[in-house]
């Protein structure tokens, strides 16, 4: 928790819009309960006009079940379910989503959805820049239950060093390098649900948007270089000269660290305001080449000067989406959250806004938007309410959605689960409650082609601070010809064991039985995470929950028998200690994996194949009961 | 039931997966006649293609056509540090850093007019792959399903579609369901993974593991009939059968001789692509491979050159071993891309190139496609579509053409909407020989 509240420490600390004081902002329960109670009037409101019955409550267990996996994204151990299960409280799903709320999981859960909304991924395409100290931001922010308006906008206004936790949220922007406008795109699409990639090239023929109002949007948030790397410019054109032939030196390698993962890793500029129209820009209103000043295309009007970069481009546009929008960034936001939470939007796709009268639940809509602006845009408060409804706790309704493109309240869809909440689940089996382990750490050592150098004397952060205080190209040399020495001398020493271990722990690998938001962004392509539909992290929200015949074979002998069915010391076998009867045994299982006891039917079942097969016919019914659909759905 | 013989087919294909159950997860094999019941279900439309497969090999990231396949020499500033060469078709030049490639050009036939209306990655390619725009109400199948659905499967066992390295939604079933999505190959090396039981379980507890899931599945799905739980139900019976299948060899790449392993070289697209022509041997329908990698917004020159070397070696190798092995006749070789890049060059992104959808340039090769031919072209800076413009529609049905198949064929989606392989495209039936 330390690294929390020191996190929490700077932001107050910095000019950014004061955050509420961590404690007293977090709303009272019977404040939640209010606003539960008012959406789920407004449900009731919908049932009563169409004349239709209100669906079941769903049972305890199915609650426990959905409770977690949408909230933390895991199944409850054996000892979770059972202290729920075995309980009589009339407020004991209350305490429940009280106790889920304060778990680490949630944090961890809510990073998968944040990841691949922006997605984040570890490393950059064709640069040795790395994405890792902004990973480590969004990951930090959603721990800490940032505010979504902060958040946005510290992100879209960010700008400065890529490697001080202050500012790293500008990775944001340094992550789409060479692709300004597709990032523009995307953060008109991620926080106000306006698609705008049509008009990147052309007037959008279904829309209202032309071109040319893209560009003064993209004026806003041009000139996206590096700080002053032009002081290295020439030195960089000495040791990367092809005809010199010296790439394979050790200066030109020590170079690039200062060039791609120091220079190339930082934002420079504010957004100069003002942006030259495209060589093929094809209409009327403008020529190629003409510059246009930035003016927003809806809402309230921001436009920036003409005349002279004004370079606060990106603090305007960022205020601009939170304040100037009509409601259209709270709106948003809590049409997200819906989906999260009750598994449809009010209206979907939730990237396509609509204004609270054109959805299907007007009043609703009104509601939840004006619920998230109360609550400041505190995500995890936001969620806790909606995991208080009743609409929550509705049964699973098997069948297809009457409303097209959204919610109709007639019951939980059955749906597969993510691919984080499967391996999240899996390992948790595995190898116990995995928010026991720590969270991915920031490797802020130096890396030499690979090989980490002036361990225990400097670290990135340290070396970039440095490196962008230069200023001018004499220093820059200096300083380049000393980081040279100190590293050829460094590494004279190295094996001295003592300097070794004040290194970072590197992060987990690919194969660690750590939770998904802390492996390796995105999976690697031959990981369980990607089999199951994991996304790649190069466009927005494109993970899949897709089954294919590759998914069904690595449950059948792949990751869950090696690590979970055939390993003797796998944590849920703990659960049989003590179980001294068959029965007792198949009903510890049949917890700890499906969270609810056995039927008669399948007591017998699963008592014929203890009395068969002996300890085999355990590892048999565990691994039923991991391939089995009602493991795979949440319902 | 319906009366049209594919949707027939299909009902078929499910009763007996129903009825079957208890034997097929007992690993009876059942599945020869199945397989031909849905291969025998193509119809004998009005249409000439005889290929049997397709080798769809994606260039994800939207690949360079002035880079390429579509170079022009006169033209310095559009070129940037591109060179033409020529190759062994006369008229035919690539970049020069298809050299490979350049060699078997005398099979190959360039479509240097293509053009897309979606100019975004995630648009571009599922419009390429599906025919149809990306919407939020309904997933669309994959080319690869298309195919599937149309023709059917050859081998009874082995999965129709196979996807390597593939994205899977973009190699997914769409409202067809999960039998038609590509069973996906996360590593070439490995092959299919998964697909043998594991040591320490034997043969029984394995049935008996398989036959407990399913009675617990027949319970879910009978309290929950959606179409997503059951899809699973069958995947683990095509499972078996697969597991089952001699021609499970057809994934092992270690059975490649040291020779073919040279000729393709040693990149993870170049396993791909040997995996590719193993399994088009074995019967498999529809294989796509992807290369990524190809979104040179930031240094063109230096990212097509190393997008080319993986590429170059290994589609050459892949020509000539299908032809050597005797299926280049009746296998169908796709080169497709999302889009393709600007004539312009972006000297503030270090020499960048940027999305390019009005014009760009896609390759076929072998499935009766005439050799050492270009169709369309480009102006002078391969800026915009000058003469014979192919739709991604077009290119589509003329997938569909090469393998004898109805472009124009309807089904409907669950939803009760008309859909077709190729939407409204025409294929372009010049270019078979």
């Amino acid at each position: 928790m330390k690294h929390l509240i020191a996190f929490v420490g700077l932001l107050a600390a910095s000019l950014l819009p004061p955050l509420p004081a961590a404690e007293s902002a977090v709303p009272d329960s019977a404040t939640l309960k209010k606003a539960a109670l008012e959406i789920d009037q407004q449900v009731a409101a919908f049932y009563r006009n169409r004349k239709l019955s209100v669906p079941q409550v769903t049972a305890d267990a199915t609650f426990l079940r959905r409770a977690f996996l949408v909230s933390i994204g895991r199944i409850p151990t054996a000892e979770e379910a059972l202290a729920f299960l075995e309980i009589s409280d009339p407020a004991k799903r209350e305490n429940l989503v009280n106790y889920l709320l304060k778990s680490p999981g949630f944090s961890s859960h809510l990073s998968n959805w944040a990841f691949d909304l922006l997605r984040v991924t570890d490393d950059s395409v064709g640069s040795s820049a790395t994405n890792e100290p902004y990973r480590h931001w969004v990951r930090t922010a959603v721990a800490g239950n940032m505010p979504w308006d902060v958040f946005t906008q510290r992100l879209i206004a960010s700008s400065g060093d890529g490697w001080d936790p202050e500012t790293a949220a500008v990775g944001y922007y340094t992550r789409d390098r060479g692709m300004p406008l597709d990032n523009l795109s995307n953060t008109m699409r991620v926080f106000l649900g306006t698609r705008m990639e049509c008009a990147q090239c052309h007037d959008d023929p279904f829309g209202t948007t032309e071109r040319h109002d893209f560009f003064e949007l993209a004026a806003f948030t041009h000139g996206q270089e590096p700080v002053r790397r032009e002081l290295m410019q020439p030195l960089w054109s000495e040791l990367s000269d092809e005809k010199r032939g010296n790439r394979n030196s050790e200066e030109y390698r020590i170079a690039r660290i200062l060039w791609d993962r120091i220079y190339g890793m930082s934002l420079g500029g504010g957004g100069s305001g003002r942006i030259g129209l495209p060589s093929d820009y094809q209409y009327r209103d403008g020529k190629p080449g003409d510059v246009v000043a930035g003016r927003t295309p809806f809402g309230k009007t921001v436009r920036m000067s003409e005349k002279r970069d004004e370079n606060d481009g990106r603090e305007q546009l960022a205020k601009w989406i939170l304040t100037r929008t009509e409601g259209q960034f709270p709106a948003v936001i809590a049409n997200r959250m819906w989906k999260r939470v009750m598994g449809k939007g009010l209206y979907e796709p939730v990237d396509e806004y609509l204004p609270a009268d054109k959805t299907p639940h007007p009043v609703l809509a009104g509601l939840l938007t004006r619920l998230m602006v109360d609550l400041k845009y505190d995500l995890r408060a936001f969620q806790h309410v909606l995991l208080l409804t009743r609409t929550f706790q509705f049964a699973t309704n098997p069948n297809p959605s009457t409303v097209e493109g959204g919610d109709d309240f007639h019951g939980r869809k059955i749906e597969r689960l993510s691919t984080e909440q499967i391996w999240d689940s899996l390992i948790s089996l595995a190898a116990g409650d995995p928010d026991k382990k720590p969270l991915r750490p920031l490797d802020d050592r130096i890396y030499l082609e690979g090989r980490p150098v002036l361990v225990g004397k400097k670290t990135m952060p340290e070396l970039s601070k440095e490196v962008l205080a230069l200023k001018s190209e004499p220093q820059v040399r200096e300083y380049f010809t000393k980081l040279v020495s100190d590293i050829r001398s460094g590494s004279q020493t190295s094996g001295n064991g003592e300097m070794m271990m004040k290194g970072g722990a590197r992060s987990y690998g690919a194969g660690a039985m750590a939770r998904a938001s802390e492996l390796p962004s995105p999976a690697p392509r031959d990981h369980f995470l990607y089999l199951f539909g994991a996304s790649d992290r190069q466009v927005v929200d494109a993970s899949s929950r897709d089954p294919n015949v590759g998914q069904v074979l690595s449950l059948m002998n792949g990751f869950v028998q090696s690590q979970l069915v055939n390993r003797p010391d796998a944590h849920l076998y703990k659960c049989l200690e003590g179980a001294g009867t068959p029965q007792e045994k198949v009903r510890r299982l049949y917890v700890s994996i499906l969270t609810r006891p056995p039927t008669d039917e399948e007591m017998t079942w699963m008592l014929d194949e203890l009395k068969t097969r002996g300890d085999a016919g355990c590892r048999n019914i565990v691994s039923s009961l991991v391939m089995s659909s009602e493991f795979l759905f949440l319902q | 039931m319906s009366s049209d013989p594919l949707l027939q087919a299909d009902e078929l294909t499910r009763r007996h997966f129903m009825s079957n159950a208890a034997r097929a997860l007992l690993g009876v094999h059942l599945w020869p006649m199945l397989g031909s019941s849905v291969a025998g279900a193509a119809p004998a439309a009005s249409v000439k293609g005889k290929a049997k497969h397709v080798i769809y090999l994606f260039m994800n990231g939207g690949m360079s056509h002035i880079d390429t396949f579509d170079p022009k020499p006169k033209k310095k500033d559009v070129m940037g540090k591109t060179e033409a060469i020529a190759t062994k078709a006369d008229g035919v030049m690539l970049g020069h850093y298809l050299k490979k490639t350049a060699e078997v050009m005398d099979k190959v036939c360039v479509i240097n007019s293509m053009n897309s209306t979606q100019g975004a990655h995630e648009q571009g390619s599922y419009i390429m792959h599906t025919s149809y725009g990306l919407r939020g109400t309904i997933k669309h199948p994959s080319l690869g399903s298309w195919v599937l659905r149309l023709g059917g499967r050859i081998h009874p066992e082995l999965p129709g579609f196979v996807g390597i390295d593939s994205a899977p939604d973009l190699t997914g079933g769409g409202f067809f369901g999960a039998k038609y999505a590509a069973a996906p190959i996360g590593s070439p090396e490995e092959g299919l993974k998964d697909s043998k039981r594991v040591e320490p379980v034997s043969a029984e507890d394995f049935d008996r593991r398989l036959s407990l899931a399913d009675k617990l599945n027949r319970q879910f799905h009978d309290r929950y009939p959606n179409a997503d739980v059951k899809a699973y139900e069958e995947l683990y019976r095509e499972a078996v059968a697969l597991m089952n299948s001699k021609d499970l060899k057809a994934f092992d790449l270690r059975q490649e001789s040291a020779a073919t392993r040279t000729l393709y070289g040693t990149g993870r697209f170049a396993q791909g692509c040997m995996l590719a022509r193993r399994l088009v041997e074995h019967g498999v329908r529809f294989v796509e491979v992807q290369l990524g990698g190809w979104d040179t917004h930031y240094d063109n020159f230096t990212g097509v050159e190393g997008r080319c070397f993986e590429f170059d070696q290994a589609y050459a190798a892949l020509l000539t071993d299908l032809e050597k092995c005797g299926k280049l006749n009746d296998t169908l070789v796709v080169v497709a891309t999302e889009f393709g890049r600007t004539p312009e060059i972006k000297a503030e992104h270090k020499g960048g190139r940027d999305h390019h959808p009005s014009a760009f340039s896609c390759v076929l090769a072998g499935g009766g496609v005439k050799g050492g031919m270009k169709h369309g072209l480009t102006d002078g800076s391969g800026a915009k579509v000058k003469d014979g413009l192919v739709s991604v529609q077009d290119f589509n049905a003329t997938i569909a053409y090469a393998l004898g198949l109805p472009h124009d064929k309807v089904i409907m989606s669950p939803s009760r909407r008309p859909f077709t392989i190729s939407d409204k495209g025409n294929p372009l039936t010049s270019l078979f020989g």
